[in-house]
């Protein structure tokens, strides 16, 4: 097992070494944009594990979140002129309490239940978001082009900031993987996903980590809505409230391995360029083809490896011993 | 003014008996065997296109073609179940999740490729037009839809009430282990159910096509409501599912017409969300 | 069974490494880049735009008698008879793929400009890329009035705004009401609720209070209803003169035959965009009829411009069918790029720029009703791109307004709904 560990230690950090020096081996705005969304996905893959792999709530209304972040720290700089940086921390603090809010009636809720339950609240906050004059409505919100500086989060001449910023958010939502998965809070999620009955039999307070749960991913995830509003510098309900974008964390996060810290990364790393590259080799055709693949993948990967590429890993490191 | 209110509550029943016989398939596989299939939006497009093909190569009126549309569907039921469900039946619940997701993203876009993006409608069915009963009107295909989405509605009752295989399926969706204990082969009872249940949606796909438009993504908002109306029914109460149709098909319309119509899906999804809150079996279930 | 596996996943990333990272091809052709939504919801209206655009470089590229810029010689004949080459990327109708595509266009498959991209959000995100790159960006088929209100440099829009289609309803029913004496004093806004639907609605609120119009309904809605009862409803109980209805393909017909089947028959219906599709008429068919519709291009124009039927043959030739309102607006960007760069002299962002503020098209060299295609010196919007209505009848469309460039008169109001 100690082997095991460290193997994973210096991969880790080959991987960060590798995904430093990235951007300057690929200097075209293209790979680096792909690897952003990999950074972005995979963060919101780390986050819906939160949720999802470690405490059971299978999510599929994380865009709702995505959408609660960009929407928030967009209007707060529009209209107030909120630097993006306070927007951020404002808007992970409301689509947390939004969360809390809906997780709370819904607490009982398992499963497929919790499933659907989660497709409602997205597509509700989708139509609320679309009809609200105040951020826009139907027509969106376009972002001011300040100029660029780390301050206003804002960067024309290069994508490297952009690029690094993400890595760093990244490695903060798995950081908090980390911490979840190995501290007690973790195995209290855990407890949960097993069962309710037992984990109340054990004392600990459901509703409550639960909530805790939701909260984190919530909050994370809209730190990853912020973060695309700031690159893409516009957003209306049609880009960032939609329920694939949803469905795509889920994948992601299942692809890679629900459950483990690296899994939502190593989903990400695979289906995010898989999606990006299908779509410019033969999307142009008009003739589906590129989804049709994606959703061959889907069925053979939820079919014959269901655990994920880590579950593939972890299994094959078992064998080896 | 109450006599467009009088038209709205038809026209709210006249879609949500479709609705109704949409959610009755996706119960029962729910029910059945655990799994929601993502996908029965999908199966309504394909039978909704096996229906325009009929009637475009073949002249075959949809009206005719519901028995072969409901045959196919039922087959492909089949085969997905055989060769795709059937396999995840032991993986973990994510896995259970997300395997429907990917057919159905398939299913839309095989569809894409086979026969283009472009928009489909069959142009002269048998019964078309508007009957008016003092003031309000009714579509003629709609009310034919209507009829039809009871008298199957029936016939699925009664099968599952009467008959032994009927009567495995709603064993099986009671108790499962009880059911392998008393005998069943439980496997074959899935194969059957989630046949079934896709033949269901390829007979409310027949009906559709005599009034709808037909295009690969048209499963999308049909599949979506259907989840919210199972569950409000009840997962696997057939009797729930029927009588949710109904009501969403009524709460939507009427809704949107007395409020705002552009809130008319997230009334629906707000509705679900407090029916589930409130008592989380949903209507009828168990 | 997991070694194969892991390694197809290796083969799949070294797939992606090369692919991602890989230099573009030589350059003995003039790049054009195009983003369009070529599959996702709006892949008929992309692909249709597809269609325009691909006519138009054959045009450029071959040698064809047409009063058209670049149509008499092959190529481009002031650069040394080199020849367009579209490369054409899929939004899927997302603004996020739209910057993306358009980087990867510029920077990867080195165009010298971008066109596209139908849908004003993807439009907007693309050309916000083209412009920090200092590229042009030529949009032929977005309306939203926005486009040309940031200032850019390198921007460039031929086609008209939702603003001037909006007030070009209201003008007309000002003239309808002068030729006919009808009274006509009420309006219902019904549109969809997306970026563009929106402004759209925004727009005839603006001129319905300028025209002194009653708006008696506002109906923003959800694309892609499963069914509009409530929405139909909502009219009829309001029973307004006109309809004015903003709309996608997919709810224009919905919406045609939900009107038909509860009887909503106003006097007129002013209607754009999914009302101009080949799809709407080819599903509707006589159900469509008497729709006016918001258009800059009509194929009975050919009655004045010679020219538009000699392109509409080429068309239907090609593709097997009539040219449509959308694919001839994409049909106008390539000219105006390929323009561009010959009277430029070269593909340099730069002086192919300037080429282009300098852009003076006449009217006569234009399949669209204008007055030829020069662009604002500071919004680089086209000055003569002015909107005409057409009109469906007997499943065809006839230009009807402004009257005097009307082909056939407007049936008004509205007859009804055959059986």
């Amino acid at each position: 097992m100690g082997i095991f560990k460290w193997k994973q230690v210096f991969l880790g950090i080959t991987a960060l070494i590798l995904l430093i020096f990235f951007p300057l081996a690929f200097p075209k705005p293209f790979p680096q944009h792909v690897m952003i969304l990999v950074f972005m996905f995979g963060m919101m893959g780390a986050a819906w594990n939160i949720m999802g792999g470690y405490a059971g709530m299978f999510s599929f209304g994380q865009v709702a979140f995505f959408g609660i972040g960009a929407y928030t720290s967009s209007f707060l700089l529009i209209t107030y002129q909120v630097n993006p940086w306070v927007g951020l921390i404002i808007g992970g603090l409301i689509a947390a309490l939004v969360g809390a809010a809906i997780g709370y009636p819904c607490s009982n809720l398992r499963g497929h239940y919790f499933a659907i339950a989660s497709i409602a609240f997205g597509e509700i906050v989708r139509t609320l978001f679309t009809n609200w004059k105040l951020i826009g409505a139907a027509e969106g919100l376009t972002l001011p082009m300040l100029d660029e500086s780390v301050q206003n989060f804002i960067f024309h001449s290069s994508k490297l900031p952009y690029y690094y910023i993400m890595l760093v958010f990244l490695l903060l939502s798995l950081l908090v993987c980390y911490f979840v998965a190995t501290s007690k809070m973790g195995y209290y999620f855990r407890a949960i996903k097993e069962s309710h009955d037992v984990a109340k039999g054990l004392g600990i307070n459901v509703v409550w980590y639960r909530l805790v749960a939701i909260m984190i991913s919530a909050f994370l995830t809209a730190m990853a809505g912020t973060f695309y509003a700031q690159y893409i510098l516009y957003l209306d309900p049609d880009s960032v409230l939609v329920l694939p974008i949803s469905v795509q964390i889920v994948l992601i996060s299942m692809l890679g391995g629900a459950g483990s810290v690296l899994g939502p990364v190593i989903g990400a790393v695979i289906l995010m360029p898989i999606s990006e590259v299908t779509r410019v080799m033969l999307g142009h055709k008009g003739t589906g083809i590129d989804m049709l693949i994606y959703g061959a993948l889907i069925t053979f990967i939820s079919v014959y490896q269901p655990k994920g590429v880590w579950g593939l890993f972890t299994g094959m490191v078992k064998r080896s011993k | 003014m109450p006599e467009q209110l009088g038209q709205q509550i038809v026209n709210g029943l006249l879609i949500g008996f479709i609705y109704s016989l949409i959610a009755i398939g996706l119960t029962l596989i729910w029910g059945v065997m655990n799994i929601v299939n993502f996908a029965h939006g999908d199966f309504l497009m394909l039978s909704m296109f096996a229906s325009f093909w009929l009637y475009t190569l073949y002249g075959l009126d949809p009206l005719f073609s519901i028995p072969i549309c409901t045959a196919l569907l039922f087959v492909l039921g089949l085969l997905i179940y055989r060769f795709i469900v059937s396999k995840v039946m032991k993986g973990p619940m994510l896995a259970q999740l997300v395997v429907t997701f990917g057919v159905s993203i398939f299913l839309a876009n095989l569809a894409v490729f086979l026969w283009t993006p472009d928009f489909r409608l069959i142009e002269k069915p048998l019964l078309s037009g508007t009957w008016a009963i003092g003031e309000i009107k009714v579509s003629v295909p709609k009310f034919v839809a209507t009829i039809g989405s009871v008298i199957v509605s029936l016939f699925v009752f009664l099968f599952l009430k009467k008959t032994k295989t009927g009567k495995a399926i709603l064993a099986t969706e009671m108790d499962r282990e009880a059911a392998l204990l008393m005998g069943i082969n439980t496997d074959r009872i899935n194969s059957i159910s989630f046949g079934l249940g896709a033949a269901l949606v390829g007979v409310a796909g027949a009906f559709l096509s005599t009034y709808y438009y037909i295009y690969p993504q048209v499963g999308g908002t049909f599949g979506l409501i259907a989840f919210s109306i199972v569950a409000l029914g009840g997962f696997g109460s057939i009797e729930g599912a029927f009588i949710a149709g109904i009501i969403v098909g009524v709460a939507q319309t009427l809704g949107g017409f007395v409020f705002d119509p552009a809130y008319k899906y997230a009334m629906v999804f707000l509705i679900y969300l407090i029916v589930v809150w409130i008592r989380p079996q949903g209507l009828l279930g168990w | 069974m997991g070694t194969k596996r892991l390694f197809a996943v290796y083969l799949g990333l070294a797939l992606l490494l090369c692919l991602v990272g890989s230099s573009s091809a030589q350059q003995r052709v003039v790049k054009i880049g195009a983003i369009y939504p070529l599959t996702g919801n709006l892949a008929t209206t992309g692909l249709d735009c597809k269609r325009g655009v691909e006519m138009a470089v054959e045009i450029i590229n071959g040698k064809y008698d047409l009063s058209l810029p670049l149509a008499k010689t092959e190529g481009l004949p002031d650069l040394g008879g080199a020849k367009i080459e579209v490369i054409f990327g899929d939004s899927k109708g997302d603004p996020r793929n739209g910057m993306a595509e358009a980087e990867r266009l510029v920077t990867q498959e080195k165009v010298v400009a971008v066109i596209g991209a139908y849908q004003s959000a993807v439009t907007k995100t693309a050309s916000q890329a083209t412009e920090r790159l200092k590229i042009p960006f030529v949009n032929s088929d977005s309306t939203s009035p926005t486009l040309t209100e940031r200032g850019f440099k390198y921007f460039f829009r031929p086609e008209c705004t939702d603003t001037i289609f909006a007030r070009n309803q209201f003008e007309f029913l000002q003239d309808i009401k002068k030729k006919t004496g009808m009274k006509l004093e009420s309006v219902a806004l019904l549109y969809e609720n997306t970026e563009w639907g929106a402004n759209v609605g925004k727009e005839e609120q603006k001129y319905a209070k300028e025209f002194q119009y009653k708006i008696l309904e506002d109906i923003p809605y959800s694309q892609n209803a499963t069914d509009v009862s409530s929405e139909v409803g909502k009219l009829i109980k309001a029973k307004p003169d006109v309809l004015l209805h903003a709309s996608y393909i997919t709810d224009a017909i919905l919406y045609t035959k939900t009107f038909k089947e509860l009887g909503f028959a106003p006097k007129g219906l002013l209607t754009m965009a999914g009302y101009l599709e080949p799809d709407y008429l080819k599903t509707v068919k006589a159900d469509g009829n008497y729709m006016v519709v918001r258009s800059t291009f009509a194929l009975d124009l050919a009655k004045r411009k010679p020219l538009v039927a000699q392109v509409n043959d080429l068309f239907k030739k090609k593709f097997g069918m009539d040219m449509s309102g959308n694919a001839a607006r994409s049909f106008t960007a390539p000219f105006v790029v390929a323009e561009a760069i010959n009277r430029a002299k070269s593909t340099d962002p730069e002086p192919l720029t300037k080429a282009l503020t300098e852009t003076n098209i006449p009217g006569d060299q234009i399949i669209n009703p204008w007055k030829g295609i020069k662009f604002d010196p500071k919004t680089h919007q086209n000055i003569y791109a002015t909107g005409i209505l057409v009109q469906t009848q007997n499943e065809q469309y006839f230009t009807v307004w402004p009257f005097d460039m009307a082909s056939k008169d407007v049936i008004w109001p509205f007859p009804g709904w055959k059986k």
